[in-house]
């Protein structure tokens, strides 16, 4: 097939699709840019440890109180359905393998693409109508290294360590709830639940997290960096931000689950 | 040693070309830069030379900001030659822009402060990233001496949202000069502003312009502040510079298009 046919099959595609396309390809070239980038100096230090306090410590009281809340909730809903089985013994363990495998990085990283990933889209597509890009570019500074880099590292660090935070607040509250019905010693909870809770389940756990911080990082610069046609043009980066890193997050995590399970993690 | 020779003498050991005799600052030839099949630049030639005022008069769209930001390394030019202090822009590497424009201070149309940061931080920012090895005394007493240069030495510590608009392009002029730059690129210094307030910026245009001794290219809609600033005026027009002159010339023309400005 010679280059003039493989390009009319672009044209045959409806608008939507070849737009789809056009994105996917200028997000990878944007991913790629990143990866090499980020290698070399000058390196934005200063810039992640305060974007790292900014998306990370300022994200903890957020991903705090509804980690409590889903481990309150998750084992207060699922006690009637064990007790039916007389199996109620079983709840510390049960609520501890589904927030630690599953429910804790999903929960938090949806979370954070909601919260981090549409104020860095809003704060990104906001610098660039107001043109504060380019004067970063006068003032002797890359742009990409200072706000893109420095961002997406920042997310890609923080959301694991929120994610384990997270994890163990959502712990502490399924504790709670446990003693709303029976008297149950914290060290006993924990027993309970580490006895079907390996180290090894926290492993995938956490490096799902690293992609998911990287992917929110990723989508929030990209569109924020890439903001057109005005204060509309923020509004939509920030928008398109969360949609589609929530999206990813989802699809992110059911290739993980593939993995783990054809090493036999599951 | 002042702060301003400081400045000068690190940037004289840079990668740039510092040498420039023939006193052009800025010169223009033949050139083009399009978007797609939106030809915006056709050919465009100018000659800033030292010390002169340029005013570029067009319409709306018609490539003015572009043609800054092209001198400035902002955005890359399809073909033709844009010569500053002597380099051609496009030839130099990412650290020899970087070193040229510590000699270049860009007023940008929406004054583009970092809405993060103070007035002070806004104006050590170019300062501290140029990496001019400057101890923070000596990069608090330029800021300060800038800033009172403006007029705004007790807004040091405000936020860019507590400003007016008026205030937001004099910090970002005084943002533009705390480099002590030769050359001075202002696009659209007096849009959105009212008759006082644009009265007073043109006024602090003329004056930098005697304090720091510097060659601007000015981009404007303001027949005032074109005619009170400028030395000549070049006329940007489907993507050439369709006429360039002083304002009384180009003011008595009977060219329909010239004429069109002058209303």
């Amino acid at each position: 097939m010679t280059k003039k046919n493989s390009l009319d099959i672009i044209y045959l595609m409806p608008k939507s699709l070849s737009l789809f396309f056009e994105e996917v390809g200028d997000t990878s070239r944007f991913a790629g840019r990143f990866l090499r980038e980020i290698w070399f100096p000058p390196y934005e230090f200063k810039e992640v440890l305060r974007q790292s306090y900014e998306i990370g410590y300022r994200s903890l009281p957020l991903v705090g109180i509804t980690s409590f809340i889903i481990g309150l909730v998750l084992t207060l809903q699922s006690r009637p359905t064990l007790a039916e089985f007389g199996a109620e013994s079983w709840l510390p363990a049960m609520v501890g393998v589904s927030i630690l495998r599953e429910i804790g990085p999903v929960i938090t990283a949806l979370i954070c693409a909601g919260k981090i990933g549409s104020s860095i889209g809003a704060e990104l597509g906001s610098m660039k109508v107001t043109e504060q890009i380019d004067a970063m570019e006068v003032s002797g500074t890359n742009p990409f290294k200072y706000i893109v880099v420095s961002r997406i590292v920042a997310t890609t660090l923080m959301i694991p360590l929120l994610v384990i935070i997270g994890d163990a607040i959502s712990l502490y509250g399924s504790y709670l709830a446990v003693n709303v019905n029976d008297k149950v010693s914290i060290s006993l909870y924990f027993q309970q639940v580490f006895e079907k809770v390996q180290f090894s389940d926290l492993i995938p756990s956490v490096i799902k997290s690293v992609f998911f911080g990287f992917c929110i990082g990723l989508i929030g610069t990209y569109k924020g960096y890439n903001t057109k046609k005005g204060t509309e043009g923020v509004g939509r980066s920030a928008n398109s931000s969360v949609v589609i890193s929530s999206l990813l997050i989802f699809i992110l995590d059911l290739i993980a689950v593939q993995i783990t399970s054809f090493f036999g993690l599951i | 040693m002042s702060f301003e020779n400081k400045i000068t003498d690190t940037v004289q050991t840079s990668n740039y070309n510092s040498h420039n005799e023939n006193q052009e600052m800025i010169r223009i030839h033949e050139l083009k830069k399009s978007f797609g099949d939106n030809h915006v630049l056709r050919g465009f030639n100018l000659l800033l030379n030292k010390g002169e005022n340029i005013v570029v008069l067009g319409k709306s769209g018609s490539g003015k900001s572009i043609l800054i930001k092209c001198i400035a390394g902002l955005i890359r030019y399809d073909s033709g030659s844009v010569k500053v202090l002597g380099n051609e822009i496009k030839d130099l590497s990412h650290a020899a822009l970087d070193d040229l424009r510590v000699k270049i201070g860009f007023v940008f149309q929406s004054s583009a402060l970092y809405d993060s940061m103070t007035v002070r931080k806004n104006l050590e920012f170019p300062l501290r990233r140029h990496k001019l090895k400057l101890n923070q005394q000596e990069i608090l007493e330029i800021v300060k001496s800038t800033l009172d240069n403006v007029g705004l030495l007790h807004a040091l510590d405000l936020m860019p949202s507590e400003l007016s608009g008026g205030m937001r392009k004099r910090i970002g002029l005084a943002r533009a000069l705390v480099l002590n730059p030769e050359i001075v690129l202002y696009d659209e210094p007096t849009t959105g502003l009212d008759p006082m307030t644009s009265k007073e910026i043109t006024n602090l245009m003329l004056n930098t312009r005697k304090k720091y001794n510097t060659s601007s290219i000015i981009i404007s809609h303001d027949m005032h502040c074109a005619k009170l600033t400028s030395d000549r005026v070049a006329i940007l027009s489907d993507g050439i510079c369709y006429a360039e002159g002083t304002f009384e010339e180009l003011q008595k023309s009977k060219d329909k298009t010239i004429h069109s400005f002058f209303l």
